[in-house]
């Protein structure tokens, strides 16, 4: 049992780094501009995103219930809700960063909830009584795509910040951690970097590079603060009619259950997130630091308490053998 | 480029500061028709904007470079005639009652440089050309401002006849209008104005800035305790505060007895290296959300909303509404965003902004619109939310009754007996004399076995005994009567109904055996075991403990135990309702306080003490039989 417990938590772990990375794989990426590669991605996710409700609808069919009764089909939902908010801008006909962020979330997502490490809850169940209302599509999946926002928006402020961390370090220092995770993904910016630095030593605010980098940079902190907002309206929704659902079953606003009090220490977290913007010294580096706290949280919030296994919300607990 | 080798004819200056000749000036504006430029510098250049100059007597006008072929060249523009120099004491607007959004101007001469600012003045011919066909006069007042003087220009429409060198006597400007910019509080004028104008003293300043002074002169205590409150990073501090008790509140399990807390948090070898017991029961970290540490952060960011809202966000509604005029180019570049159209009104500007749901005012040559003045509520509106969210919780804290109880089949109990205050402001009310009678309780299952939903056909008699209620509740569908609701959280197994040797039917009580998570198996603690999992199914066990068989209570078979025939006739369900507190009784009746909602472990260890302590019931002949 605990190294079943430990290779989850393990799994975990290495999930969300290597999201990170591609994060980061990806920005390096559009930093050096290689578009070729961009329209097959679209396209890609457009037929993710029909698969994945192709799929909810089945089960939804099958089981005769809204398809968010345990963890698997709340994965499920997840990388459904990444893939539409990886094609919302695409629609929208606006270039931004969101693909670079969602496709890999989503990819990783569904992968893991199709993985075998969760095949025994894979059949669709049925619903237990508590779970039979009206109540079950709405704060569910508000949380759910809550979750997908927060993180799709918290992921851009951890790569704003390691763009702002290597901005601020001389690229030759040896003793460089982030340097040393990097290189082998930004190969050919040291090359280019290389031959610039010779001359553009102290004036290299002012090279092409520099100038789309703070560009960037911009970009990605105004999206992460657009996306963050959203998912802030939905992880609100969501809390508030969790409550009003529990009073009609439970008879109580509010319990203090363990998977109730994280949501809200994150839904803190990210409010905290907000108001660091409003200061203007603070806002920029400080606020991606809270951003990137948050990320880790939404994933206690969400897979960490269902370790537990107790407490009100244990239909999200699984284990394994 | 035509250019000159001898003194220039007709010498004009342009707005930029060059000199020409006004018929080679005149033919290279004609040649470049798309843009007029200045030859040297390419800024705009305005036919009406030109500046002539006049030297000591007649010009030195030689016929022959006045006309070239095919172009006649029309009379040197006559300039603008700014009015007569005002006498002494007039009006002086001080450096130092500026408004810091126009800041300090040097003289306008340097300005005319600038090609927003012609921009602007461009854009005012066109504005005014079209208001003084309706005959309206116009003041528009444009400010710049050196260490000394005031400049103030001003056009009337009577002005608007110098332009294209049309000669016509210049009025005397009617109006004289000196305006201190500040932040609002003008009101937006269009055109209007009668010919009397306005003479407007520059108080505002002057109060804008003792209204600085003053917030700082705080009259008392309260002042500096809502100036404290209202500091961003203590909210932030507090929120970052309170998430750390909620998580630590997660961690360090709720509501044990102190003697888990010795065990788990010991003093000789504590978790993290300081953690142990005292820590926790000193701090109240066993009962962490009510404890007093978490209550009181969470009192001061109440506080700390209540006083963030007040001063701060009010007020900048307030000034979000204000409409305040920006009154020069410069201050207008300083924008985040800031744009340069040349030949362009703003009329049209402004119509456009409305278009796109702007609220625009329109004063003279200044614009101003916003949009979205709902963002600037929303914080608030957020704020008195949670308020408003604290504020129900403690009063539900403080003022309201709860209960659980666990009812058999058949049973009653009267509400009040089972509701206790939960707070010193609780007070019972009439409803509390009503009597519940448990009609049935059953459970509906799924093809596969599983429960689907569980259900309690409930009935309320009042004191008189007469029917004033009946409904079946289920999980997610209470029962509400004058204001106290009933809902259906769990059930458990309270009796098994047997025959043994055809004798009985005997009611065995059941108590429940905790195994695993939230599953509950009911035993019956005998020489003979039977194990009832759900109501669908008892399995029996011999005298040594051996399975015997397993029966289902609607088939009736009897089944060959150790000699004696058993006949399991019924399993009889009792209903559980959370009235959200919980009540011990004593007495016949299977009724059971417990939170049955949380904490399972705790409610199998409470039943168990409990059952250890009801005593035995009478009728019944199996030994060790305990009833709970």
């Amino acid at each position: 049992m605990i190294f079943s417990t430990l290779e989850h938590i393990l799994t975990h772990i290495s999930f969300s780094i290597v999201s990170i990375i591609i994060t980061i794989h990806l920005i390096t990426f559009l930093v050096d501009e290689i578009v070729k590669l961009y329209d097959s991605s679209e396209k890609g996710m457009i037929m993710t995103f029909f698969c994945i409700t192709g799929l909810l609808i089945t089960r939804w069919i099958y089981s005769g219930h809204f398809p968010l009764s345990d963890l698997y089909e709340s994965l499920i939902f997840l990388s459904w809700s990444f893939s539409l908010i990886h094609i919302i801008p695409y629609f929208k006909k606006n270039p931004n960063f969101l693909s670079t962020i969602m496709g890999p979330s989503a990819i990783f997502t569904q992968g893991f909830a199709t993985s075998g490490l969760l095949t025994e809850i894979r059949e669709s169940t049925i619903l237990v009584p508590a779970l039979q209302s009206e109540w079950l599509i709405m704060h569910v999946s508000m949380m759910i795509l809550g979750y997908a926002a927060l993180l799709c928006g918290s992921l851009l402020s951890v790569s704003l910040l390691v763009i702002t961390v290597r901005k601020k370090r001389k690229f030759f220092s040896t003793s460089n951690h982030l340097l040393n995770l990097n290189e082998s993904f930004f190969f050919g910016e040291i090359e280019y970097m290389n031959e610039e630095s010779n001359f553009l030593q102290n004036t290299s605010f002012f090279s092409p590079r520099n100038y789309y980098r703070s560009q960037l940079i911009q970009q990605l902190d105004y999206w992460s603060y657009r996306v963050i907002s959203l998912g802030f309206i939905f992880l609100t929704i969501g809390i508030l009619s969790g409550a009003v659902w529990a009073n009609e079953a439970w008879g109580s606003y509010w319990s203090w259950d363990p998977k109730e009090t994280w949501a809200f220490i994150t839904w803190i977290v990210f409010a905290i997130y907000l108001h660091t913007r409003t200061n203007r010294k603070w806002k920029g580096r400080n606020s991606a630091i809270v951003a990137s706290i948050g990320f880790l949280i939404i994933w206690i919030c969400y897979f960490g308490v269902n370790l537990l296994g107790i407490g009100l919300h244990s239909y999200g607990s699984f284990t394994f053998n | 480029m035509p250019h000159m080798f001898q003194l220039a004819q007709e010498p004009i200056v342009t707005l930029c500061g060059h000199l020409y000749c006004w018929p080679c000036l005149y033919q290279w504006l004609q040649l470049h028709s798309h843009s007029h430029e200045c030859p040297v510098c390419k800024a705009i250049v305005q036919e009406e904007k030109l500046i002539p100059i006049y030297g000591r007597g007649k010009a030195n006008c030689d016929p022959r470079s006045r006309s070239l072929p095919g172009v006649s060249i029309p009379n040197r523009p006559m300039g603008q005639r700014p009015q007569t120099a005002p006498r002494v004491n007039m009006n002086y607007v001080r450096p130092n009652d500026l408004d810091p959004l126009t800041g300090f101007m040097p003289m306008a001469a340097a300005r005319f440089g600038h090609m927003t600012l012609s921009t602007l003045f461009g854009a005012l011919p066109r504005f005014l050309t079209s208001s003084a066909k309706n005959g309206r006069t116009l003041t528009l007042t444009l400010s710049f401002s050196s260490n000394k003087t005031v400049f103030s220009k001003l056009k009337t429409s009577e002005n608007q006849s110098k332009i294209k060198g049309n000669k016509k006597s210049l009025q005397a400007p009617t109006t004289t209008n000196i305006e201190a910019p500040e932040p609002g509080g003008a009101p937006p004028v269009t055109g209007g104005g009668s010919d009397g104008g306005t003479v407007k003293q520059p108080p505002p300043a002057a109060a804008a800035e003792s209204k600085k002074v003053g917030s700082w002169k705080l009259k008392g205590l309260p002042k500096k305790v809502l100036a404290v409150l209202s500091n961003l990073p203590l909210a932030i501090a507090e929120m970052f505060a309170i998430a750390a008790l909620m998580a630590l509140g997660t961690f360090v399990p709720q509501g044990e007895t102190p003697d888990f807390y010795f065990q788990k948090y010991p003093e000789d070898n504590p978790v993290l290296g300081f953690f142990s017991w005292r820590w926790i029961l000193t701090l109240g970290f066993d009962h962490m959300f009510s404890s007093p540490i978490f209550l009181g952060t969470l009192t001061l960011l109440g506080a700390s909303l209540m006083a963030c809202t007040y001063t701060t966000q009010i007020p900048t509604v307030k000034v979000a509404k204000r409409w305040s005029f920006l009154h020069s180019a410069e201050a207008i570049r300083k924008q985040e965003y800031s744009d340069a159209l040349p030949r362009a009104s703003i009329q049209d500007l402004g119509v456009i902004l409305m278009g796109a749901g702007y609220e625009v005012f329109l004063k003279g040559p200044s614009l101003y619109a916003f949009k979205g003045l709902a963002g600037r509520f929303a914080p608030i509106g957020v704020h008195l939310a949670l308020l408003l969210i604290m504020a129900g919780g403690t009063l539900s804290a403080t003022g309201s009754f709860r209960g659980s109880v666990t009812v058999p089949q058949g049973l009653n109990f009267v509400i009040g007996d089972v509701l206790g205050p939960s707070g010193f402001l609780s007070t019972p009310s009439e409803s509390f004399n009503t009597e519940v009678h448990v009609n049935r309780f059953y459970m509906d299952y799924y093809n596969s076995g599983e429960v689907q939903q569980f259900h309690s056909d409930l009935s309320l008699f009042d004191l008189n005994g007469k029917e004033i209620m009946r409904k079946t509740i289920s999980v997610n569908n209470p029962l509400r009567y004058g204001g106290i609701t009933i809902y259906q959280t769990d059930w458990s197994l309270s009796a098994l109904q047997i025959m043994k040797d055809d004798e009985g039917p005997f009611n065995l009580a059941l108590a429940p055996l905790q195994i695993n998570g939230d599953k509950k198996l009911f035993t019956e603690p005998s020489c003979l075991s039977m194990l009832a999992r759900d109501m669908q199914s008892i399995v029996l066990y011999d005298q040594e403990g051996k399975f015997a068989g397993v029966r289902r209570p609607d088939s009736k078979l009897p089944i060959d135990i150790d000699g004696i025939r058993i006949v399991v006739l019924d399993a009889i369900g009792s209903t559980g309702l959370e009235l959200k507190i919980w009540a011990l009784q004593d007495g016949t009746t299977v009724v059971i306080g417990g939170k049955t909602n949380r904490a399972k472990g705790e409610l199998s260890d409470d039943m168990n003490f409990l059952l250890n302590q009801v005593p035995e019931i009478v009728d019944s002949k199996q030994s060790d039989i305990v009833s709970g």
